[in-house]
């Protein structure tokens, strides 16, 4: 009994001990065993299937794998006791036994009594204790009871033990999904992220590393690959080639295999799916789960579990984590397009400071090329010249490489030089592009309105190659200066010196630039139509208000003139009257005859400016035009001989005009005048004269040039006005006399001034029988 | 002896008028308007011509030329002004002669000749 109560009292300190689980089966064993005198005390765990008994400990010492015995639920004393929970005590000698229980001789051949209790507590069945003996023995009702209570002990035991298990697994894989919950809220920042992520679960599954891959929607290509640990190519390929069959297929990826590397090493792999709101979007695999003691150890049920688990919270913040590298990229690329937009408002500010076209071609060529603006090497602007239908390069620049010194807005008003040393900007002016589909790309960005991106110069058929080779063009773009639907010019850039890759957007922002660019031309063109109109309208208002004057000076002069004519006649006639008087050798008679003369000189000035105001009645008549030059040319042949002048006379035949041939000859005497005071060194009078066929019928025409080295600029348009005069003894009233006659024969008298040579003056008259009709209209216009 | 009236406001060309012509051998007469030319006219006392001047204070040239022809029709007139405008009025195409004054008599004397000899 006192044996008894001493085990019972060591099973109990056993069992309260703070030894370890396995430690206390040992130790249960060998108590049992020694206790009750048994050879052998074993206990067989049943498995967690339930369906088999193995056996887990000896009091004879540690079970290594060869001593593995195990019985199914139902088979051999253990198996029916884990079955019935009921104890049985059995004999080897019993026939129906030895068979069943024979896999004990591999551990004790010489067994002779079994006896078997189960380790249960009211639920659950945690295994069966086994006492072996060699004699045949018998086991008293306290000793079974003794053994039973032993037992139940142990159910305790071990049920704390796998309580206690549990915890701390669920402790663990909690504080694991504790550590991936810090990970993920660590940082926004993707990569930083996954390397967190990955470092976790690979240490909290006690793997040697990670692997991560996230493929992109769109493509279906990986996106992001992140590893952790010494990946093999052969995990990183298995990992992509799942996922990418996973995506074609929607099936979720699922890796739990074992792979040998390239050395032949096996190692084993877990991959869970990442799904973002349902989405497959990536894997996350480990590998090569170590132990405690670096041993290579199969991935369990736990882990996968803890992997699930973490794949779905760490998928979240991937997706914030891809979303914030997003915004970042778009928050980037809106930085680098307002940065562009500054620098093409600078530009525009630039060219809206003028409107003189080589200031804006250099602005724009500046914008082009220089450091802190559009930053291309080369840049070229072409203008569309449209009446010889080519395109026509202005001007080019190559990048200045001296860094700038002067803030964007400055430096895009330096103008811009041409370096003759520059073999470009030599071979620029010369060329000249025909507006043909055929004639290469510059010529199609004008005829098709539209900017070409050209990669490969060299591969390109579109082309022109002659081109290409005489500039070096390999990647450039051709931007055509659209205005009004209209293409005014074109813009090449390239990077030639650099190679800079042109991106699609730098295009678009050249497309911008040029829009404002064109406007800049445009409105510099423009406004040098404006000017040489608002130049023209001066000078015909400077000559309106030349004319009112004189129109006001000739009336005054008129009413003068009459006032005049009355005295002037009595001093004449009386003056006469005493010339007549006084005796030929008087000495009064000189200064009568001065008294005349300029008396005479007066009244002839006065007939002048009267006939030339008032309107004269004309005797109109069928005239000779060549013979009333000839008349002309009688009057003054003297004087024109006395000045050296030589006469070169061509007269084709005419039909007669219909003139007052005194008001005409006048007009001819007039001219020859004018021509004789302008050669007053001598030189040759030409007077040619020929039919004109005008709409209105056919003309007689004059042309009486001289070579006198022709009329100033400046006095030009002031010839046909009244008292215009450059003689020191002129009236001035010569050719606005001669206009007015010939207009008053609905002819015309037209100048031509050859600067250096000489003017010819073109009469022009209509002939007889084509103005019959005017005629009468001009009878009925007279009052 | 022929006999020419001078109608002038102007006392000189009057003056200078009657010099000449009675150098040439006329019997002249004179006038300083047109109320004293028509006068001299109305009375019937030989005349052979008559030189008119234009503006003039009162009645012109012009508007005497018609009633001078009403009086005596045959009496030749010659317009002597020193304006050219009154030739588009066709009033004075009724004269005989427009003259323009000139220090120059020789066209007057001429047409006189022309006219009464």
């Amino acid at each position: 009994m006192s044996d008894q109560l001493g085990l019972l009292t060591q099973l109990i300190e056993l069992f309260t001990s703070s030894v370890s689980y396995g430690e206390r089966l040992d130790n249960f064993v060998h108590l049992l065993a020694r206790n009750l005198n048994f050879d052998l005390a074993l206990f067989f765990v049943l498995e967690k299937e339930k369906q088999r008994l193995l056996l887990n400990t000896s009091s004879q010492g540690p079970v290594s794998p060869s001593m593995l015995i195990v019985f199914p639920l139902g088979r051999g004393l253990v198996g029916q006791t884990a079955q019935t929970r009921e104890h049985l005590i059995a004999y080897r000698d019993d026939p129906e036994i030895f068979p069943a229980n024979r896999p004990l001789e591999t551990i004790y051949p010489d067994f002779q009594t079994l006896a078997s209790f189960a380790v249960a507590d009211d639920n659950f069945l945690y295994g069966v204790l086994l006492l072996v003996d060699q004699k045949r023995r018998k086991l008293d009702t306290a000793t079974l009871k003794l053994i039973k209570l032993a037992c139940l002990m142990l159910a305790g035991t071990i049920r704390q033990a796998l309580r206690h298990d549990e915890t701390k697994k669920r402790i663990a894989e909690l504080s694991g999904l504790f550590e991936i919950g810090k990970a993920i809220s660590s940082t926004m920042e993707l990569d930083a992220l996954l390397e967190r992520i990955l470092s976790t679960a690979a240490k909290v599954i006690n793997a040697r590393g990670a692997i991560l891959r996230i493929i992109d929607e769109q493509t279906g290509l990986p996106r992001v690959a992140s590893e952790y640990g010494d990946v093999f190519e052969t995990s990183a390929c298995l990992l992509t080639s799942k996922l990418e069959t996973a995506v074609v297929s929607g099936e979720l990826p699922f890796v739990t295999t074992s792979l040998p590397d390239l050395q032949g090493h096996l190692h084993s792999y877990l991959g869970v799916p990442l799904n973002f709101k349902g989405h497959l979007k990536g894997m996350l695999c480990v590998f090569d789960k170590m132990s405690e003691a670096l041993e290579f150890q199969e991935f369990d049920a736990e882990n996968r579990q803890l992997l699930f688990t973490m794949a779905g919270m760490i998928s979240s913040s991937i997706e914030n984590a891809l979303t914030f590298q997003e915004l970042e990229a778009l928050a980037e690329k809106n930085e680098r397009m307002v940065r562009v937009l500054t620098v093409l408002q600078e530009i525009s500010w630039a060219l809206m400071t003028t409107v003189r076209m080589e200031k804006i071609l250099d602005i724009i060529l500046n914008a082009l090329t220089l450091e802190s603006g559009l930053a291309y090497d080369r840049a070229v602007v072409l203008l569309v010249n449209e009446n010889r239908h080519v395109l026509k390069a202005v001007k080019g620049v190559f990048r200045k490489t001296s860094p700038p010194t002067l803030p964007l807005r400055e430096a895009l008003m330096v103008p811009v030089e041409v370096r003759a040393e520059s073999a470009m900007e030599k071979l620029l002016p010369r060329l000249q592009i025909p507006l043909q589909e055929d004639k290469g790309i510059l010529a199609r960005t004008v005829l098709q309105k539209k900017t070409f991106h050209i990669v490969q110069a060299e591969q390109d058929s579109r082309v022109n190659q002659e081109l290409r080779q005489a500039y070096d063009l390999q990647e450039f773009v051709s931007v055509p200066l659209i205005v009004k639907d209209q293409v005014t010019g074109v813009i090449v850039v390239d990077n030639q010196r650099s190679k800079r890759a042109i991106r699609d957007n730098d295009v678009q922002i050249l497309n911008m630039f040029a829009n404002q660019a064109v406007l800049a031309i445009e409105n510099s063109r423009l406004y040098s139509t404006i000017e040489a109109n608002n130049r023209e309208l001066s000078l015909i208002r400077e000559r309106m208000l030349e004319s009112d004057r004189l129109a006001a000076l000739s009336g005054l002069a008129q009413g003068m003139a009459h006032e005049i004519r009355n005295p002037l006649t009595s001093i004449g006639g009386f003056a006469r009257r005493i010339s007549k008087k006084v005796g030929k050798n008087s000495p009064l008679r000189h200064d009568v005859e001065v008294i005349t003369q300029e008396v005479e000189r007066l009244e002839k000035l006065l007939r002048e400016v009267l006939d030339f105001s008032g309107v004269n009645l004309g005797y109109y008549e069928e005239h000779d035009f060549n013979q009333i030059i000839e008349d002309a040319l009688t009057l003054i042949e003297r004087d024109l001989m006395a000045s050296n002048i030589k006469i070169a006379k061509d007269f084709a035949l005419l039909p007669n005009v219909h003139c007052d041939d005194r008001q005409i000859k006048q007009v001819f005497y007039n001219l020859f005048q004018n021509a004789r005071q302008a050669m007053d060194k001598g030189g040759t009078l030409t007077i040619r004269t020929y039919p004109v066929e005008k709409s209105d019928g056919l003309y007689a025409a004059a042309a009486v040039s001289d070579t006198g080295g022709g009329i100033p600029l400046e006095l030009l348009h002031n010839i046909f006005n009244p008292f215009f005069t450059t003689k020191e003894f002129g009236t001035g009233l010569g050719l606005s006399i001669a206009e007015r006659i010939v207009s008053r024969h609905y002819g015309q008298i037209e100048i031509i001034n050859e600067l250096g040579k000489g003017v010819t003056f073109i009469v022009t008259l209509p002939i007889a029988k084509y103005c019959l009709i005017k005629t009468a209209e001009d009878q009925e216009a007279q009052p | 002896m022929k006999h020419i009236l001078i109608v002038d406001d102007d006392e000189r060309i009057r003056l200078l008028l009657s010099e000449e012509l009675t150098d040439e051998g006329y019997e002249v007469k004179t006038a300083a308007d047109a109320m004293e030319a028509l006068k001299i006219i109305e009375q019937q006392e030989p005349l052979d011509l008559v030189v008119l001047d234009i503006r003039m204070p009162g009645m012109t040239g012009v508007e005497l030329l018609p009633r001078i022809i009403g009086l005596r029709e045959n009496l030749p007139v010659i317009l002597n002004t020193a304006y050219t405008q009154y030739k588009q009025d066709f009033m004075t195409w009724a004269a005989n002669a427009y003259i323009v004054k000139s220090s120059d008599l020789s066209e007057l004397k001429q047409k006189i000749k022309e006219l009464i000899e």
